[in-house]
C-alpha cells in the first residue's frame, strides 16, 4: 500500500442547486498511513473542495452520523481504512433517507419519527420517587436490554434492506430491534397486543424477507437476525392466542 | 426587508446532549413550551461518547460500600485543586445519585450488583453482597476514594442519551436539529433569543425566547489533537461572550489525556499502560523511566502527559504526516491478554488506524480532552450579565471542576445540573413576560445576513477558513498545551491576535448555497478563535499551577494570590479578552493537599468520561 | 387516522405470514419427496413403477396432484406480494442488488425470478403429465428424451428455489442460526440435484434405448 494514490469518485448534488443535475466527481489524494475514509473525505474539502458536503461527529463509532455506501456497501466512513479498500473508492449517500446534499443525509428525522410511530419509551405508570432505593433488576437483563440497546440509528441496515429501499412505512431492522429492546425490559408495561398493534404487520416484523443485509452491514454487529425473529414470533405467538410472557430470552 | 422565519418559545435550548435535553424536560414538566435547538439529530451528540460512567455515591458495590456525598464531595474539591465553588459541589453530590435513580426509572438499564465472590485484576479478592444484588453497581475511575462510577457496560453515554432522547421525544418537545444559532439576541441587559442558520438550506431563523440556555459542551476543537467530537468547537461560549456582558469563567483550565491515538485523537484508555504497557520513543527508547523512576508510566495521568510533551520538545518525538508522536507498546503483554482484557483497546487499534497492538506499536500524544471553563453561570445556572441567559453541562462554568475534573464527573454533571438548572429555568421563565424589540431582532438577523454576505463575495479579503483554523490549532496546541511558560503563552496571544485579525478578512472559495460546510467554519471561526485567546491570555496572566494548568516557570499552587477564578470578558472591537476575578466559594473544605503525589499541583483527571 | 382505527388489531398479515411458510414448508416437502420418488428410477424401472402404481392405487395421486397444485397456487399468490409490481420498484430492487453485491439479497432477487419461472414449467409439467397419464417409467423416459433440456431447467430452478426458500423461513423465524442452516440446506439442495440429474440421465437413458 506504500504511496498509493486514491482516486476518490464522489455523488455530488446540492438540492439547493437543482439546476445542477446529479454526477460523479473524482478527486485524487495520497494515501497516509491509518488513513480512514473520515481523515480523507476532510482533506479533500479543506484542500480541493469546500464545499463537499457529508457528516461526522464523533470519529469513533459511537454517533452513527457517518454512514455512507462506499464500494456499494453501507458502512461507516469513520470506520473504514482506505488501507482495506483498493484504490478507487466510490462513494454514494444512503439510499432510502432524505438526501441533504453530496454525502450528506438526513437520518435524524427519519429516526426520530420511527420513535414515534413505535413509541420507544419506556411505558411505565409508576412515577418516579426521589427518596426510594432504585428498583432492582438482574443484572442479566440489564445486559440484554443493553445489547440491542446499542444500536447507534446509523441507518446502515435501513440502506441495505431492499423492503425499505421499496417500502416507505417499512420499520426496518433499525426499528424492530428498537422495540424488541422494550420488550425485553420489564420496566415497560405494554402488553403484547400493544406491541402487535406497533410489530405485527408488514411494515414491522411480518414485513422482513430475510434477505439479512441488515444483519450482514450492521456496523455494530448487532444480532439483527435473531431480534428480528424474536419479535416475529412473539408476534405470532401472540396472534395465534398463545399467553406471550413478558421479557423471554432470546433464542 | 430582509426575510426569514421566526420562531417564538418559552424556553430555547441550544444543543441537545445530556444537558440541553435534562434541562428541556425539566422546563417542560413545569408545562412551558420549549424548542431544542441542535447542530445534529440529539442521539448524535458528543455525550454519547462518554462510555466511562458517571459519578454517583450509592454505595452499593462492595468497592463503594460506606460511600456517601461526603466523600464525592472531597474527591470533587481535592480533583479541583480547590477552584471549585463548593456550595455548588455539595448541591451536585447531593443531587447525584437522585439523578442517577431517575435515569433508571426512564429506562437507562444501568450494570447491576451481581452477588458473590470475585478476583479483581491486582488479585485483591472482593465479595458483593446479597442484599445489594440488583440494585446499581460502580466501577473505579482514577481520582476516587469509593467505586463511585455508575456505568452501563461500556456504552454509559450512549445509553443515557437515547433514554433521555426517549423522554424529550415522549414529551412531544420541538427539536430543531441541524440548526446552528450564530448569534445571541439581546439589549446588553436581557437575552431575547437566538439568530439561527438552518444546516439543511442554509437559510437563516429567528428564534425569541422568554429564557435561552446554552448547552453546548465543550470546545475541544479549538486544540489540533482532541478527543472531542468533530462538533465542539466551543459555539455557545463565543455566543455568550460576543454579547461584551457575559463572562467565561476559567477558560485556561483544560485537561488533557496522554494517549489521544494518532491520526484520529480517539482515546486509548489508561487500562494500556496500567496492564504493563510502555511508551517508547523514536529510538524505541523506553524514556518515562528516566523521567520518573519509581512510578514510570504508571504516574498520574498529567504528570505522564506533561512527560511526554517535554520528551517529544527535545526532539526524541516520531515524525508523521500528523505531526510528532511517541509510541505505546503492549506487544509484550500477549496476544491472549490483549485480545481479551484489552480487547476494546485492540479494537479501537485495528477499527480506526489498522494497526494490530500484538504485533505493531500505538501511535499516541497527549491530546486534548475536557474543557472545565465555559460560561460563567451562578449556582442556577444563570449567566453573569444578561438576564433570560443561562448555561449548563461542559460549556458553563456552574462551577463543579475548578482546575481539574474528577473522571465520571463530567457525565454526572450534564444529568444532574440540568435537572437543577432546568428548574430555575422554569422558575425563571414562568415569571417573565414576552417582551421584546422586534427592531432588536431585525438588526440582528441582518447583521448575520451581511456577515454572510460578506463573506460569500469576499468583501474583506481572501483569507482560507481552514489555513487560519489549522494555525490557531496548532498555536493552541504548541504553547498551550500541557507545559506552558510565559515566553510561549507570549507567542500564542501574539499569535492569535493576529490571527483574529485574519479571520475578518476570510472569503469563501466555494459558492456558499445551502448547507455550505465552508460558510459553517468561516460563521464560527472569529469565536473560536477569541475563546483561543481567552485561554491563551487567561494562562498567561496566571502565575501558579493548579490542577491542569501547569506553568513550568510557576510550578506551585499559590493560594494566596491565585486562589480565585477568572473571568474573561470581551469588550466590543477588543483583540484580547478583559480579565477579571472572583474569589472561590469554599464553605467546607479548605486549601490543602491533594494527595496524589508527584507535584503539588499533580493532578489526576477524569478518564474517558 | 379513521381508516386504522377501524381496522384495529388486524392480523391479516399475520395470517398471509404463516400462509407463505406452511404452503411454502409444504412445497419443498413436496418437492424433495417427488425427487427421492423419481429417484427411485436409478434402483429400478420395476421399482418406480411399483411405487407409481401404488400411488394410483391408494388415490394418493388423485388427491395429490390438485393438492399441491392448490397449496402451489396460494403460495404464489402470497409469497407473490413480496415482489415488486411496479416497474420503478423492480428497477429499485435491482439496482440495490447490484450495488449492495450481497449473497443472500441476490439468492432473493434469483428467487423471485425462479418462483416466477416455476409458475410457468411447472405448469407445463403437469399439463404434460396429466394428458401422458399414468406415470411410468417409459412415458418419463420418453418425455425426458424429448425435453431433457426442459427439465434440467425445472429441476435446478425448482431446487433452487426450494432450497433457499426453506433457508430464508428457519433465517426469518430465527429456530436456528444462518450459518449451519444455510449450510445444511445448501446440502440437500446439491442431494436432491444430483439425484434428480442421475434420474434424468437414466431416464434418458430408457428413453434412447427405446
Amino acid at each position: 500500500m506504500a504511496d498509493r494514490e486514491l482516486t476518490f469518485e464522489i455523488f455530488r448534488y446540492n438540492p439547493q442547486k437543482p439546476e445542477i443535475k446529479p454526477y460523479m466527481q473524482t478527486y485524487k489524494l495520497k494515501e497516509t498511513p491509518g488513513m480512514t475514509i473520515f481523515v480523507a473525505l476532510n482533506q479533500i474539502r479543506e484542500e480541493q473542495d469546500p464545499s463537499l458536503m457529508f457528516d461526522f461527529v464523533c470519529r469513533a463509532a459511537i454517533c452513527g452520523s457517518c454512514a455512507m455506501i462506499i464500494n456499494g456497501r453501507p458502512k461507516l466512513a469513520c470506520k473504514t481504512l482506505t488501507n482495506t479498500l483498493p484504490s478507487k473508492i466510490k462513494l454514494f449517500p444512503l439510499p432510502v433517507f432524505k438526501l441533504i446534499g453530496d454525502l450528506s443525509v438526513d437520518t435524524g428525522t427519519w429516526f426520530r419519527h420511527l420513535s414515534l410511530k413505535t413509541e420507544a419509551w419506556v411505558h411505565t405508570s409508576k412515577t418516579f420517587d426521589p427518596k426510594a432505593q432504585e428498583e432492582r433488576m438482574d443484572n442479566e437483563t440489564a445486559l440484554r436490554i443493553y445489547e440491542a440497546e446499542r444500536c447507534i440509528e446509523c441507518g446502515c441496515c435501513i440502506a441495505g434492506c431492499a423492503t425499505a429501499n421499496i417500502r416507505d412505512e417499512f420499520l426496518g431492522a433499525a426499528g424492530i430491534n428498537r422495540v424488541a429492546r422494550f420488550m425485553i425490559d420489564p420496566r415497560d408495561e405494554r402488553t403484547p397486543a400493544e406491541y402487535f398493534e406497533v410489530v405485527g404487520c408488514e411494515e414491522g416484523a411480518f414485513g422482513c424477507m430475510g434477505l439479512m443485509a441488515c444483519d450482514d452491514n450492521c456496523p455494530m454487529e448487532l444480532p439483527l437476525q435473531m431480534q428480528l425473529a424474536y419479535v416475529r414470533r412473539k408476534m405470532a405467538a401472540y396472534g395465534l392466542g398463545y399467553k406471550a410472557t413478558q421479557g423471554v430470552k432470546l433464542a | 426587508m430582509s426575510r426569514y422565519q421566526t420562531h417564538i418559545t418559552d424556553v430555547l435550548v441550544i444543543g441537545a446532549g445530556l444537558a440541553g435535553e435534562r434541562v428541556a424536560i425539566e422546563a417542560a414538566t413545569h408545562g412551558l413550551d420549549v424548542t431544542i435547538l441542535s447542530l445534529v439529530p440529539p442521539r448524535r451528540s458528543h455525550s454519547t461518547a462518554a462510555q466511562g460512567g458517571m459519578q454517583a455515591s450509592l454505595g452499593n458495590c462492595a468497592m463503594g460500600e460506606g460511600d456517601n456525598p461526603d466523600i464525592h464531595f472531597a474527591d470533587t474539591v481535592k480533583g479541583s485543586d480547590w477552584g471549585c465553588d463548593q456550595d455548588v459541589a455539595r448541591l451536585f453530590v447531593e443531587t447525584a445519585p437522585i439523578a442517577v435513580r431517575e435515569m433508571a426509572v426512564w429506562g437507562v438499564p444501568w450494570s447491576r450488583v451481581v452477588a458473590g465472590k470475585r478476583t479483581l485484576p491486582d488479585g485483591r479478592v472482593i465479595e458483593e453482597k446479597k442484599e445489594k444484588e440488583g440494585l446499581i453497581t460502580a466501577r473505579d475511575f482514577g481520582g476516587t476514594a469509593k467505586w463511585r462510577t455508575c456505568y452501563t457496560a461500556d456504552g454509559t453515554g450512549h445509553t443515557l442519551q437515547y433514554t433521555m432522547d426517549s423522554i424529550v421525544i415522549k414529551m412531544g418537545i420541538t427539536v430543531h436539529d441541524r440548526t446552528e444559532a450564530i448569534s445571541l439576541i439581546h439589549d446588553g441587559e436581557r437575552c431575547f433569543g437566538t439568530v439561527a442558520r438552518c444546516l439543511r438550506t442554509g437559510e437563516l431563523r429567528a428564534y425569541i425566547a422568554k429564557s435561552t440556555v446554552i448547552c453546548t459542551g465543550g470546545y475541544g476543537r479549538l486544540y489540533s489533537a482532541s478527543t472531542n467530537a468533530v462538533i465542539n468547537e466551543g459555539s455557545g461560549m463565543f455566543l455568550a461572550l460576543d454579547t461584551g456582558v457575559v463572562p467565561l469563567g476559567n477558560m485556561e483550565a483544560v485537561q488533557f489525556h496522554p494517549t489521544g491515538m494518532v491520526p484520529v485523537w480517539i482515546l486509548i484508555t489508561e487500562g494500556a499502560r496500567g496492564d504493563g504497557g510502555y511508551l517508547l520513543d523514536k529510538n524505541l527508547h523506553r524514556f518515562m523511566p528516566d523521567y520518573e523512576p519509581k512510578k514510570k508510566e504508571l504516574a498520574s495521568r498529567d504528570v505522564v502527559s506533561r512527560r511526554m510533551t517535554e520528551h517529544i520538545r527535545k526532539g526524541y518525538g516520531v515524525e508523521s504526516p500528523y505531526g510528532p508522536h511517541l509510541w505505546l507498546d503492549i506487544r509484550h503483554l500477549g496476544a491472549k491478554h490483549i485480545n481479551t482484557n484489552l480487547r476494546e483497546i485492540a479494537n479501537i487499534c485495528r477499527n480506526f488506524a489498522g494497526i494490530d497492538p500484538v504485533k505493531d506499536l500505538i501511535p499516541v500524544r497527549p491530546t486534548q480532552h475536557y474543557s472545565m471553563g465555559g460560561v460563567r453561570t451562578n449556582i442556577d445556572g444563570a449567566a453573569y450579565g444578561l438576564k433570560g441567559l443561562f448555561a449548563a453541562g461542559e460549556a458553563a462554568c456552574w462551577d463543579l471542576h475548578g482546575f481539574n475534573r474528577l473522571g465520571g464527573n463530567s457525565l454526572a454533571e450534564t444529568v444532574t445540573a440540568g435537572r437543577i438548572i432546568g428548574k430555575k429555568v422554569a422558575e425563571y421563565t414562568l415569571g417573565a413576560s414576552l417582551t421584546f424589540n422586534p427592531e432588536l431582532v431585525e438588526d440582528a438577523v441582518k447583521k448575520q445576513e451581511n456577515r454572510i454576505k460578506g463573506l460569500i463575495n469576499g468583501w474583506h479579503g481572501k483569507e482560507n477558513v481552514y489555513e487560519l483554523r489549522n494555525l490557531m490549532q496548532q498555536n493552541l496546541m504548541d504553547y498551550v498545551g500541557i507545559f506552558r511558560n510565559g515566553k510561549d503563552l507570549q507567542k500564542a496571544v501574539s499569535n492569535l491576535q493576529e490571527l483574529y485579525h485574519r479571520s475578518h478578512k476570510i472569503g469563501l472559495r466555494s459558492s456558499g448555497v445551502g448547507a455550505n460546510p465552508e460558510l459553517a467554519q468561516a460563521l464560527r471561526l472569529p469565536g473560536m478563535i477569541r475563546l483561543a485567546l481567552c485561554i491563551s491570555y487567561g494562562a498567561l496572566v496566571r502565575t501558579e499551577s493548579r490542577g491542569s494548568h501547569f506553568r513550568e516557570d510557576y510550578p506551585k499552587r499559590d493560594d494566596v494570590n491565585w486562589l480565585k477564578r477568572t473571568l474573561a470578558y470581551w469588550p466590543e472591537g477588543a483583540d484580547l479578552p478583559e480579565l477579571k476575578y472572583e474569589p472561590v466559594k469554599i464553605t467546607e473544605l479548605p486549601p490543602g493537599d491533594r494527595g496524589y503525589g508527584e507535584s503539588s499541583a499533580g493532578s489526576e483527571g477524569g478518564k474517558n468520561g | 387516522m379513521l381508516q386504522k382505527t377501524l381496522t384495529k388489531s388486524n392480523k391479516t398479515d399475520l395470517y398471509l405470514d404463516l400462509v407463505e411458510l406452511t404452503s411454502g414448508l409444504l412445497l419443498a416437502g413436496f418437492l424433495w419427496t417427488h425427487m427421492l420418488f423419481v429417484a427411485t428410477i436409478l434402483i429400478s424401472q420395476e421399482t418406480f413403477n411399483r411405487l407409481s402404481e401404488f400411488l394410483d392405487t391408494y388415490y394418493l395421486s388423485y388427491i395429490g396432484i390438485p393438492f399441491v397444485l392448490v397449496i402451489a397456487l396460494f403460495h404464489f399468490v402470497i409469497a407473490g406480494r413480496r415482489i415488486p409490481t411496479r416497474i420503478q420498484e423492480q428497477k429499485i430492487v435491482w439496482q440495490h442488488a447490484k450495488m449492495l453485491r450481497h449473497t443472500d439479497t441476490w439468492t432473493w432477487v434469483f428467487q423471485a425470478i425462479t418462483g416466477m419461472a416455476i409458475l410457468v414449467l411447472a405448469s407445463i409439467h403437469v399439463w404434460m403429465v396429466v394428458t401422458g397419464w399414468p406415470i411410468r417409467a417409459m412415458n418419463s423416459a420418453e418425455r425426458m428424451e424429448s425435453f431433457w433440456w426442459f427439465y434440467l431447467i425445472l429441476l435446478i430452478v425448482g431446487e433452487y428455489h426450494a432450497g433457499f426458500g426453506v433457508y430464508r423461513q428457519f433465517v426469518k423465524w430465527g429456530w436456528f442460526p444462518r450459518k449451519p442452516i444455510g449450510y445444511v440446506t445448501k446440502v440437500i439442495t446439491a442431494i436432491m440435484l444430483a439425484l434428480g440429474l442421475a434420474a434424468m440421465v437414466v431416464l434418458v437413458q430408457i428413453g434412447g434405448a427405446i
